[in-house]
């Protein structure tokens, strides 16, 4: 599209600012005339430029807030400490992201704009032009299927199927303008700003030193970085799926903490899913147990938080919140077992009722027949 | 003479007969008919009630607190802020459907399983939460909390 009718859509020009906002020259001359050297025309940035370009107004915090007082004025600042901005200052990089990279010249649109290329659901392929192109990032020395397993993620699908603008994207993880890879000490950080109570549980962890001393990346070394998919109790002990079994062995300590682990989420999870079915098949069945449904509701709590302690890598905490939640869905299956032999002894009462009624019926209508049959004094005698 | 006086009686007999075995029929009907629903399992599986009175009165609930009821089988939240207002939300987390609880100390409300935590209008403000609890409507009525799922 030419820049002058993409420029319609653009921040800038809602603002009121033209052409020679960025590019230089005079403002009040018409045509070609406007194109003046001497008087600032730069014509099209060179991409060692457009940072300072840009800044000259997003870095200006006095300017910046006649237009838009919230936004920062730190860009410039941050996109240098980037190894995008780093490439280029140092190596002069010819194809190093710059500021016009992310935000398309001429159609520069905020990121609260579902048209923008940085809208949340957008950022991933904007980074994926280039990051996406094995080509274009040869020679760089860094996988290009990022995007690729991040659209296969927890993450993706909870902005994308459940419109969850807030779950993360490429710039939560590693930054926007100064975006970097984190390092390896510091995942637990990144993932840690959302799941912090997870994060708290890991730092304190046998597990984060020993990662560290490994060089293995935290919570990605078990959750992967981009690809990050639904967890499950399958990742948990030693089977063919588990993680921990990547390390550790049957006869090993973890591996034995790792299989006690599993043992008691399943015993929680499958005392409550079975208190879970009597109690459904219950209510469907007509009978009131609303309360215990409730009740088993700590049960569930339990069996999540009990996940969660799982990142202590050790049993105590486990066990503490298994054995609470198992005190409650035991009882709740109790009810539900009360519930269903109510049922029971309203069946079989009601049948034998029926069967009690019916049988009255008949030998009512046998009566009656009888009675119908024996002559009566009044009548005729038949010959 | 005796051919007059049996026809109306034959007449009765048979119209007797009849009513009888009609009445047989609807007492069958009336019968089987109730039982079979009740030993047919309805289809809804939850209540869908929309409206539930607590049992608490609106002075018993303190500014800066709040309590977890029961609305039909779910758990909801009861939450009087600060300022006075009572205000009433779905206390099932929207990360991984805990129940969430209030934190007087935080004048939030908060989620023990992940860390989740609310503000006073419901809105997800920290942690894996991706969206706000469901809102319900509060009316007090003389004495009494009623809380709807709509207005």
């Amino acid at each position: 599209m030419a820049p002058a009718k993409a420029f319609d859509g653009d921040i800038h020009k809602a603002k009121g600012f033209g052409c020679v906002a960025c590019h230089g020259g005079d403002a009040n001359a018409a045509g070609m005339e406007a194109m003046d050297r001497a008087k600032g025309f730069i014509g099209v940035p060179k991409r060692q430029q457009i940072p300072q370009v840009c800044g000259r107004c997003h870095a200006d915090a006095a300017f910046m807030k006649r237009y838009n007082p919230s936004l920062r004025v730190d860009q410039v600042a941050e996109y240098e400490s980037s190894v995008h901005g780093s490439r280029l200052r140092q190596l002069g990089d010819p194809k190093v992201a710059t500021c016009a990279s992310c935000h398309p010249a001429h159609n520069i649109r905020p990121p609260s704009d579902p048209k923008s290329s940085v809208y949340p659901l957008h950022v991933a392929d904007t980074c994926g032009r280039c990051h996406g192109d094995a080509k274009y990032m040869a020679g760089y020395k860094i996988p290009t299927d990022q995007v690729a397993k991040y659209k296969t993620s927890v993450h993706w699908k909870a902005m994308t199927d459940k419109g969850d603008l807030s779950a993360p994207t490429c710039n939560d993880c590693h930054g926007n303008h100064g975006a970097v890879p984190p390092g390896v000490s510091f995942v637990g950080n990144v993932c840690g700003q959302c799941h912090s109570l997870t994060a708290d549980l890991f730092k304190k962890s046998v597990h984060a030193k020993v990662f560290a001393e490994m060089g293995n990346p935290g919570c990605a070394t078990c959750h992967e970085n981009h690809g990050i998919q639904p967890p499950g109790d399958f990742m948990l002990g030693l089977g063919d799926k588990a993680v921990c079994s990547t390390c550790h062995g049957a006869d090993d300590k973890g591996g034995k903490t790792a299989t006690e682990m599993r043992a008691l989420i399943d015993s929680l999870s499958g005392e409550t899913q079975k208190a879970n079915a009597i109690l459904l098949q219950a209510n469907h069945a007509g009978m009131e147990v609303s309360q215990a449904q409730f009740d088993l509701n700590g049960a569930k709590d339990a069996l999540v938080k009990a996940r969660t302690a799982v990142h202590s890598y050790t049993v105590a905490p486990v066990k503490q919140e298994v054995e609470a939640g198992l005190a409650i869905s035991s009882k709740a299956y109790a009810r539900g077992v009360r519930a269903m032999q109510d049922l029971r002894f309203r069946r079989v009462w009601l049948t034998i009722f029926l069967v009690v009624v019916l049988a009255l019926a008949a030998g009512l209508v046998m009566k009656i027949r009888q009675v119908d049959r024996r002559p009566t004094s009044g009548s005729p005698p038949k010959h | 003479m005796a051919e007059h006086v049996l026809e109306p009686d034959s007449s009765r007999r048979g119209f007797v007969n009849w009513f009888l075995g009609l009445s047989g029929v609807a007492f069958l009907l009336s019968t089987v008919y109730p039982l079979s629903r009740y030993l047919v399992p309805p289809r809804v599986a939850e209540s869908t009630a929309g409206t539930v009175t607590l049992p608490i009165k609106p002075d018993d609930v303190k500014a800066n607190s709040g309590q977890i009821f029961k609305f039909g089988s779910r758990p909801a939240i009861l939450v009087r802020t600060p300022a006075g207002d009572l205000r009433a939300f779905s206390a099932i987390c929207t990360h991984l459907n805990c129940t969430v609880q209030y934190r007087t100390d935080l004048t939030q409300i908060w989620c023990a399983c992940h860390n989740g935590h609310y503000d006073l209008n419901g809105k997800n403000v920290e942690g894996p939460p991706p969206r706000p609890l469901d809102a319900y409507v509060v009316n007090v009525r003389g004495n009494q909390i009623v809380v709807s799922k709509s207005a």
